[in-house]
């Protein structure tokens, strides 16, 4: 049952990141990442890391995701 | 071509990063080196020895306090590399001096849950930070709560009213809380232990230590959180 769950994570993990680089809007493409990020924290969580899963979905999926939004607000949405 | 190349060059690169993650002990086996040395020391003894029940913040700030102070101090240069590219970039351009808030519109749905539920995260980064050395948690995380809270504050109520909660003044002194903290709980220990980072030893004096590592995770939450916002609150500022 852990192992199964772990290995669907992982794979989520993999499937986010694909989808991070093929996404060709970069908003599509932040939302991606930061649900990459909660995967993330999960598999932090489960690996017995409570320090770290706090931490990644505090920064990775809150602060990280804001700081990327806001880079786009300053440029284009889309990219080239 | 090229993307044949590309191709059998990543592979290239993969058989051997491969081949050392085979080469790793097993997760959690009790054989591997790191778990046959220094582990069982820290989990022996470090809530006794180090001042903190949780054995992550003993670790952290206490056997390998150096280390993170030199983590500490990264992260404010950091935030010193964006402010000298961010605020050398406006000035140049002369632009952005002025500007009023971002002119977002905030569905009321959102503001109202923002201002309703705030004192609720203050409260629980306080706690995480304050927590840190009996449970998983401490200045790092509570840090970037207390940012994240700042930062959501500022896209509610807008920029000038939420830097005006801190002023300028008292932001500078917050930026550089968590090294100077450090540097503070490290030079107290060279003059009374004799060492930079020396701890307290002696069993009576087991509330010194533990006051230290509240300090410095204060230190580090606080620096942390005025760090984040700071960084979002500058790259708000240039329009």
């Amino acid at each position: 049952m852990s192992r199964a769950f772990d290995v669907t994570l992982l794979l989520l993990l993999i499937a986010c990141a694909l989808a991070v680089i093929r996404t060709k809007d970069l908003l599509g493409s932040v939302v991606i990442f930061s649900t990459y990020s909660l995967v993330m924290c999960l598999v932090w969580q489960h690996r017995g890391a409570p320090d770290v899963a706090m931490t990644e979905a505090a920064v990775g999926a809150g602060i990280t995701t804001v700081l990327f939004l806001v880079a786009i607000g300053k440029t284009v949405r889309r990219e080239r | 071509m090229k993307r044949a190349l590309t191709a059998a060059l990543l592979v290239l690169l993969a058989l051997p990063l491969l081949y050392a993650v085979a080469q790793l002990p097993p997760h959690g086996s009790p054989s591997s080196p790191p778990y046959a040395h220094v582990s069982p020391r820290y989990l022996e003894r470090g809530p006794d020895e180090a001042g903190a029940e949780n054995v992550v913040t003993d670790v952290i700030l206490n056997y390998r306090g150096f280390d993170t102070n030199g983590e500490v101090t990264v992260i404010f240069t950091s935030l010193a590399a964006v402010l000298a590219v961010l605020l050398g970039v406006r000035k140049s351009t002369g632009e952005g001096a002025g500007v009023p808030d971002a002119v977002l519109p905030v569905s009321p749905v959102v503001s109202f849950v923002v201002r309703l539920l705030s004192p609720f995260i203050a409260l629980f980064a306080i706690y995480v930070i304050l927590n840190g050395h009996v449970s998983p948690g401490g200045g790092f995380q509570g840090g970037a709560i207390i940012g994240a809270l700042a930062i959501v504050t500022t896209v509610v109520v807008g920029r000038s009213q939420a830097e005006a909660l801190v002023p300028a003044r008292v932001r500078r002194l917050l930026q550089v809380a968590a090294p100077l903290t450090f540097v503070c709980v490290g030079i107290a220990g060279l003059l009374m232990f004799g060492d930079y980072l020396a701890f307290p030893r002696a069993a009576d004096l087991a509330w010194l230590r533990t006051a230290w590592l509240i300090a410095i995770e204060i230190g580090i939450g606080v620096g942390g959180a005025a760090i984040l916002a700071t960084i979002f609150w500058t790259m708000g500022e240039q329009e």
